[in-house]
């Protein structure tokens, strides 16, 4: 099974990002991707994004899984709507995005959210790079604190040094994990990744719909790894983040 | 339905003849390349099925076209066809033209006009512009390193210059259609064009001659998007088009 850890939700129109599902589905389907997960990152207080997701998801349930969406600039909502983002949405972990927001990664504002996922054993993903509250290492801090999350590096940093960053902290930490999307295709990143952080911790994924996944999946296809490797990195990985 | 790769498919080598229309060789201080020699660059293509590249030196994208040409030599054989850098300076269009009469120039690339701030105007590049089309010598332009306002005003001025845009992104988006329109004898490379659907959109309005696969290595990896070429929705003629048909045609058969 071939699962896609990160896309999208929502409009972008100054990308040409629209999340028609047809389209989404038509490009999954041209090469062999079973699921994508996806989230709306655009509405800080969550509902409103985190029902578009719903209602998405519900349109095809056997595609696309969703993931919640909060954001610690409203703090007051955090909870209740990660809670129902999860027990009545049923959606089956959390995004956060750092950029929006003047929190580091490793601040304490973002705890509440650290500490309902490790409650409940579930995965965060957060956009990692080189912005300054999006720094694969601060997510590492937050990981340390907090074993029973699991928390996965979106773009596994981007580029160096970040990049760097996000595979320290892989090795140095058994519940971090690397994702793979990035519009930086740089030559050898995915063997790279395997080689420092090992197949087990490497998640594909693809931004879809603010990019196609067929190139992004063809860096997992054409990397120079080995076919176990693909295999986990392409879907076990995720089905064991996930519970599927 | 899916499920396509999970069938074994976990490997990937192109079906169709490839000639790369985008491939540095070299170092930069910024971005050491993965292969010090021709052997190395060799092995990378074979392993994709990438038969052909054309290829131009780093050094001369931010450095220097003069001395960056001067060392694409070192880089030339079987399969390797040169594409040779241009300047600002008259020092660099009297190379061009020297190469030109000894019948070594089937392509030309803009050097880094933002790494250089000499904006792509026609007060500056106006009499190598000029020569180009005069020439019929294509121009290969990076949207990554020149500004998309200034090829869109400069070209509009030599309609007769055939130029090939490179790396176009999904940050483009609002102005490729419109470059495309209003520029009739430009081609798009499609190293980082991902926007969803996008190039079968973009095939389905401008025609497949108007695009053609470069990896744009070693900047970017060269299997994913031709992996991906490989899996757009059209037919293995159109897919042969993209990889080495329509490059061949710009390039007017000399290769």
């Amino acid at each position: 099974m071939i699962i896609d850890f990160h896309g999208h939700v929502g409009r972008w129109d100054s990308l040409d990002m629209v999340d028609d599902p047809a389209e989404m589905l038509r490009s999954m389907d041209a090469v062999g991707i079973d699921k994508s997960c996806v989230f709306n990152i655009f509405h800080p207080e969550g509902k409103p994004g985190n029902d578009q997701t719903a209602a998405f998801v519900a349109r095809h349930p056997d595609r696309f899984i969703g993931f919640a969406y909060v954001c610690p600039t409203c703090p007051n909502t955090v909870r209740p709507e990660l809670e129902r983002a999860i027990d009545e949405l049923g959606f089956r972990a959390i995004k956060i995005y750092p950029p929006y927001t003047p929190f580091p990664l490793d601040d304490s504002a973002w705890d509440p959210i650290y500490e309902f996922a490790a409650e409940r054993g579930l995965a965060v993903i957060a956009h990692t790079g080189g912005e300054p509250t999006a720094a694969p290492a601060q997510f590492g801090r937050a990981a340390a604190r907090f074993p029973n999350a699991r928390f996965v590096a979106g773009h596994s940093g981007n580029i160096e040094p970040y990049r760097s960053q996000a595979i320290d902290a892989a090795q140095r930490l058994p519940n971090y994990f690397l994702e793979t999307c990035s519009t930086f295709r740089t030559p050898g990143v995915i063997e790279e990744l395997v080689a420092k952080a090992g197949a087990d911790r490497v998640l594909f994924g693809s931004d879809m719909p603010l990019m196609d996944p067929r190139p992004q999946l063809g860096k997992i296809i054409t990397a120079a790894i080995d076919d176990d490797a693909k295999r986990l990195i392409l879907g076990e990985n995720a089905r064991g983040l996930l519970g599927l | 339905m899916a499920s396509q790769q999970n069938s074994g498919q976990l490997s990937f080598r192109a079906r169709v003849p490839v000639f790369d229309a985008n491939i540095g060789v070299g170092h930069c201080h910024d971005r050491p390349s993965p292969f010090a020699d021709v052997t190395g660059l060799r092995a990378e293509m074979q392993r994709h099925g990438v038969e052909r590249g054309l290829i131009y030196h780093l050094q001369g994208e931010t450095l220097s076209a003069i001395e960056g040409n001067e060392a694409l030599r070192a880089w030339l054989g079987d399969g390797l066809v040169p594409q040779w850098v241009a300047g600002p300076s008259a020092d660099s269009l009297a190379q061009l033209r020297a190469l030109h009469a000894a019948g070594e120039v089937s392509s030309v690339r803009l050097h880094n006009t933002e790494a250089s701030r000499a904006p792509f105007a026609d007060w500056i590049y106006g009499e190598l512009l000029a020569w180009l089309a005069a020439e019929r010598i294509p121009l290969w332009i990076s949207l990554a390193d020149t500004p998309v306002a200034e090829v869109m005003e400069t070209l509009r001025r030599f309609p007769d210059l055939q130029a090939v845009l490179l790396g176009a992104h999904y940050v483009h988006s609002l102005a490729l259609r419109p470059l495309l329109r209003a520029l009739p004898c430009a081609s798009m490379e499609l190293s980082r064009f991902e926007n969803l659907g996008g190039i079968e959109s973009l095939i389905g309005e401008f025609g497949v001659e108007r695009f053609l696969y470069g990896s744009y290595y070693p900047r970017y990896a060269m299997g994913p998007m031709l992996f991906y070429l490989h899996h757009l929705a059209i037919d293995d003629d159109a897919l042969a088009a993209l990889t080495a048909g329509n490059l061949e045609r710009i390039l007017g058969g000399t290769t």
